[in-house]
């Protein structure tokens, strides 16, 4: 794969999270989270975002075309973005798989954190209540995957790109998953929002 | 208790994660309204509401009806309609804010006027007419150049220049098919030969806390006024500085603006500054973002739910070093087929991030009928100078494909 074909784009959530969008496939296997340098151990994109120096990635996320990065630290993601995205380049560039399939067994950590009963609740609160909801807007949220607690999912329809997706991310879905799965520690959303051709509200005042 | 900020998020902002993100950093309750009404609202009653921002009065009732069972500590506006809205709520719920006459007048450019030059605050001459007026009788009687500008749309949206008396008519028609409402009023104005500044403040119990100028290189001369680069700091000698901030400071007095963000536009020539425009709200789009004060960078929009809700702000000084941003021209009419050569403007030097924010397939309409700029650059280095070069290399780089609509 040639560097020069490879267009990433970043689009910072907040100053803890940001996702980079590459105009290629990155892992095509389903989701991969990676919860520390650990963890990223034969996949070469995840070794290379938690070795960038000043970026302090305690999170990693990669499904399809998007690499969301968690970090701790204060600084902008403006002074970091370009470092990751040399990072994914390089990776991407190699002649092995950027990210490996994970293989931890499919069995739980522990019993407080059982990521397939988890999965099967929280699918059961977007497909009973969640989407029924939010397709009154011609929207739709896909669950991914649960990895450690964490609630992966993805946007479609009216609500990829939708100026106000954040708040039915936050508001709506995050207050659900909390009161009927409270095992769940966290929400990332892997939409690629900026590809999103058919917004329900679209930003339009200064 | 945890505090509960009261966010006023129409639903067509460019500024709701911001906003909603810097609540999550600040550990809040959060209650975001918007004027329709979320799909989810029923699921957090507490969390989602929604409000009339036509009728700040009626919003203001309503929240103080849910604020019975869900206390409010705070309530921000993000935008010119719902500064009002959050005015009319601070003061029925006793809360830190602006008083509903001050954000008025900000969005009421005539109202705005007549305080303004009331207080001796320098502003172009002005007129108010109605839409509806024979436009060839008032361009007899007008001064040229003069500016023909709706009373309440903002982003620059139908403001034209006029020259002479057939292009206030033709310019008149145009104004009128933007506006929509033969019953409306519009300015026309003496337009103000000069260089455009922008002013980002915070006033905090009636003082004026200047957190950023920024120079706008770009000739806004029109005929259409379409923004395009911000850089910060400024490059205008102190002194002048000095007077831009004087100016700006008894705007904020005529207004009576006590609390929140402001962003004024003024110019300056050889007579000194005037105050263009005064909105009661932060900069607009998502220029926001190429600011950021203190040693930890904190966000604009931190430093205002900070502000409202009675919180200590870190540090009103920004960070070190020149930042700018450009809103991306509207490149043309058409529906929006793809964005080449962003890759290409994002690896320039000193570029830190291209947001394209048209989506494929969106009609682009250019000024005065449109505002919606197709995108925005953010540039970060050592001088305005090269940041500004930064930003205009990578415009450079961006192709807009654009379809017959």
């Amino acid at each position: 794969m040639s560097q020069v074909e490879t267009r990433i784009t970043a689009e910072p959530i907040d100053n803890q999270r940001c996702k980079f969008v590459v105009s290629v496939p990155v892992f095509a296997g389903g989701v991969r989270r990676f919860s520390g340098a650990a963890d990223a151990k034969g996949s070469p994109l995840a070794e290379a975002i938690f070795a960038t120096p000043g970026l302090g990635a305690t999170e990693l996320i990669v499904s399809g075309n998007i690499v969301t990065v968690v970090k701790q630290n204060a600084t902008p993601w403006q002074a970091l973005g370009k470092a990751v995205g040399s990072a994914i380049r390089t990776a991407l560039a190699a002649d092995v798989p950027a990210v490996t399939p994970a293989t931890r067994p499919a069995t739980v950590d522990s019993p407080a954190v059982n990521d397939d009963a988890l999965y099967e609740q929280v699918a059961k609160v977007f497909d009973e209540q969640v989407n029924p909801m939010v397709a009154r807007h011609g929207g739709k949220v896909e669950l991914i995957d649960v990895q450690d607690a964490v609630v992966m999912l993805r946007m479609g329809g009216g609500c990829q790109g939708c100026g106000m997706a954040d708040v039915t991310l936050r508001q709506g879905i995050e207050g659900m998953l909390a009161q009927f799965v409270p095992a769940v520690r966290g929400i990332v959303d892997i939409t690629d929002h900026t590809s999103g051709s058919n917004p329900y509200f679209q930003a339009s005042k200064k | 208790m945890t505090p509960r900020l009261l966010l006023l998020l129409p639903t067509t902002t460019y500024r709701a994660t911001a906003f909603v993100e810097a609540a999550r950093q600040l550990g809040v309750e959060l209650t975001v309204a918007s004027e329709r009404p979320s799909t989810m609202q029923a699921t957090n009653p507490a969390g989602l509401v929604t409000l009339d921002f036509r009728e700040p009065s009626r919003a203001a009732e309503t929240v103080r009806e849910f604020a019975k069972q869900n206390p409010i500590t705070g309530v921000v506006g993000v935008d010119d309609d719902t500064a009002i809205v959050a005015a009319a709520i601070a003061e029925r719920l006793h809360l830190k804010g602006n008083p509903i006459h001050a954000a008025d007048a900000a969005r009421d450019k005539h109202r705005q006027r007549e305080l303004l030059a009331g207080s001796g605050v320098p502003v172009p001459h002005f007129e108010l007419h109605m839409v509806a007026e024979d436009p060839e009788r008032v361009a007899r009687a007008v001064r040229y150049p003069c500016v023909l500008k709706p009373l309440r749309l903002s982003a620059s949206r139908g403001v034209i220049r006029a020259d002479n008396a057939k292009g206030f008519v033709a310019a008149h028609a145009r104004l009128k098919a933007i506006v929509g409402e033969p019953d409306a009023g519009y300015l026309v104005e003496e337009f103000i030969p000069g260089y455009e500044v922008a002013l980002e403040g915070l006033v905090v119990n009636r003082r004026l806390h200047v957190l950023a100028i920024f120079d706008k290189p770009d000739p806004l001369d029109g005929p259409f006024f379409e923004e395009t680069i911000y850089v910060t700091p400024s490059m205008v000698p102190a002194a002048l500085q000095k007077s831009i901030v004087e100016c700006t400071e008894r705007a904020v007095r005529a207004l009576g603006i006590t609390e929140g963000p402001i962003h004024a536009e003024l110019r300056y020539n050889e007579r000194g500054p005037w105050l263009i425009e005064l909105a009661a709200r932060p900069i607009g789009g998502r220029c926001s973002a190429v600011l950021r004060f203190g040693d930890t960078g904190i966000s604009l929009e931190e430093i205002i739910l900070r502000n409202a809700l009675g919180m200590p702000i870190p540090s009103l000084e920004r960070e070190p070093g020149a930042a700018g941003v450009m809103m991306i021209p509207i490149p043309g009419a058409g529906r929006l087929r793809e964005v080449r050569g962003v890759a290409e403007a994002k690896a320039m030097p000193l570029v830190e991030d291209v947001q394209i924010t048209a989506h494929p397939g969106e009609q682009l309409v250019p000024f005065p009928e449109g505002s919606r700029y197709p995108g925005f650059i953010f540039a970060r280095g050592a001088q305005p100078g090269v940041v500004e070069a930064a930003l205009r290399q990578a415009h450079a780089r961006l192709q807009f494909v654009l379809d017959p609509v």
